[in-house]
């Protein structure tokens, strides 16, 4: 590995969050360009490696699941991490996830170390070899980090560089959306309010941080780390000239946190 | 009989329990071809188990169950229990390479954006079956249901219809009375509304080169800041429409601008 993740998605690990993995990794293919039977291996594998953290890694309650995904020039690299038991080499691998999981994680990836972490927990970094791939600038900055730091239940999710940015966020977003009760038109507006962000900060060396989280009938969306003063010209001006602030029209309530110099601007969309 | 089967199998991967190395003695060693048989039985919900997690969006599911039952005949052919692994470590890569070989030969990576491509349609004409006959826009769980598919597949496929230009404008879509008309007739009758747009004193250079209704579609859902499901009504188009329209005139604008905004320090 050792290159810079283009997308690192921190989160509980529960059932529904597999479908987050799985639309991230579908958008991080779509921007590099992988075709059907590729993202097919890759998502597989992904899913086994998440399912045996949602499964295993905390017993019968929640942790968070930590994965990273990587595009480099030999090809696409994942790792699918946790803080608790999860599936590291153990006498009893076989009977996790009844067993198959791992042969399968072993069967699609070219390459598959299992990890104990330093601290607790354990990872899994697959390496897919990809004639297809190619390398994107990864994420410079580390973890987002809210004023009041993230909760349980928040996504943290980080993103670079912006082509990444625009085929990940969208789809993330709407695999949130579902969950409260989004109906399509809200969800396109989610969409375009993805790419709105994208436009504005995508291109932001460090990458788009963000912490999501879902309520009944309402989305969270907040963006990290911003420099002094850009959230509040975010909300007086974004988009085309004559339209005020697109990212401001795209959602029901804004607010701006923190102080100093980083800032952290929180978007609230609702469904009617 | 599935389940204690799956059980089975499940507790035997550990050990390679007796009566599975019995199985394999009797086929390998003698050639009694019920032991084989009962082996494909013991071991086909492996199979059917690794079908589901790989062939996900694949259809028509048995057909590739059967690719996977060929694969595990090959591994139950193959497999050296003497070697001391159990048959389960030896059997998934070779029932996954047998659904991986498949998908590779069939062309199953152009099939399946075409049936992604399928389904972008079908999840239009269904947004809009049961946009019409609610008054709003349906949730994704709704269509999901509607068209049987899960919601991963839903969200696919408002990604494809957002993404590529699947849903042409002059696409023919059933009117209400069942006669077929296209995007571009339907817009119509709306001149005078243009023309407010038009003198809109706040129009930007790089928006008047936009066609009117595409200016009077961002007129209507960021100045006037009526819903997508409203625009659609008003101008006769489906909320689709409107919202592929919007991303689109959206994004030919940042082209045309492609300056960072004012009050961007990068």
């Amino acid at each position: 590995m050792g290159a810079a993740p283009n997308v690192r998605l921190t989160l509980s690990s529960r059932a529904e969050n597999v479908l987050l993995v799985r639309q991230a990794l579908s958008g991080l293919a779509e921007a590099v360009g992988l075709d059907a039977v590729a993202l097919n291996d890759l998502s597989t594998a992904v899913t086994e490696a998440a399912n045996n953290v949602v499964l295993h890694a905390y017993g019968e309650g929640e942790g968070p699941l930590e994965v990273e995904l990587t595009s480099s020039s030999s090809g696409l690299d994942a790792l699918v991490a946790d803080r608790g038991r999860g599936i590291g080499p153990r006498p009893d691998a076989e009977a996790i996830s009844d067993g198959i999981g791992l042969p399968v994680i072993q069967a699609l990836s070219d390459r598959v170390e299992f990890r104990e972490r330093p601290g607790g927990g354990s990872e899994v970094a697959m390496h897919f070899a990809l004639e297809q791939a190619r390398p994107l600038d990864g994420l410079a900055r580390l973890e987002p980090s809210g004023p009041s730091g993230p909760g349980p239940q928040a996504i943290l999710l980080a993103l670079a560089p912006a082509e990444a940015a625009r085929t990940v966020l969208p789809r993330v977003l709407s695999t949130l959306a579902v969950r409260a009760h989004f109906t399509t038109d809200r969800i396109t507006d989610l969409q375009l309010l993805a790419d709105a962000l994208v436009a504005e900060l995508g291109t932001d060396g460090g990458g788009l941080l963000l912490e999501l989280g879902v309520a009944p009938r309402n989305l969270e969306l907040q963006v990290d780390r911003l420099p002094e003063g850009r959230a509040r010209a975010l909300l007086e001006r974004s988009g085309p000239d004559g339209f005020g602030s697109l990212i401001a029209r795209l959602s029901d309530e804004q607010t701006i946190r923190g102080s100093g110099p980083l800032q952290s601007l929180r978007l609230r969309v609702a469904q009617a | 009989m599935t389940a204690t089967a799956t059980s089975t199998t499940a507790r035997s991967s550990a050990t390679g329990d007796a009566e599975t190395l019995h199985l394999f003695a009797r086929w390998q060693r003698h050639g009694d071809p019920a032991a084989r048989e009962a082996l494909v039985e013991r071991f086909m919900p492996l199979a059917r188990s690794l079908t589901r997690r790989y062939g996900r969006s694949s259809e028509p599911f048995e057909d590739l169950v059967q690719v996977a039952s060929l694969g595990l005949l090959k591994a139950i052919d193959r497999y050296d229990p003497e070697r001391g692994f159990p048959f389960q470590s030896y059997a998934v890569p070779t029932i996954l390479g047998e659904m991986r070989r498949y998908f590779r030969d069939s062309g199953w990576a152009v099939h399946v954006p075409r049936g992604a491509q399928e389904r972008a349609l079908k999840v239009r004409d269904a947004q809009e079956r049961l946009s019409n006959e609610t008054g709003r826009a349906p949730s994704i769980g709704q269509l999901a249901e509607y068209l049987e598919l899960d919601t991963g597949e839903v969200i696919d496929a408002l990604q494809a219809i957002r993404a590529y230009e699947t849903v042409s404008l002059d696409a023919p879509r059933v009117g209400h009375d069942d006669e077929v008309i296209s995007y571009g007739d339907s817009i119509g009758g709306e001149d005078s509304r243009y023309e407010l747009v038009e003198l809109d004193a706040t129009v930007s250079s790089a928006l008047a080169h936009l066609p009117a209704r595409d200016r009077l579609v961002l007129h209507l859902r960021f100045v006037e800041d009526l819903t997508q499901t409203e625009i659609a009504q008003q101008i006769g188009i489906s909320q689709m429409q409107v919202s592929r329209l919007l991303r689109r005139s959206l994004e030919q604008l940042r082209t045309m601008t492609d300056a960072p905004p004012a009050g961007t320090a990068r």
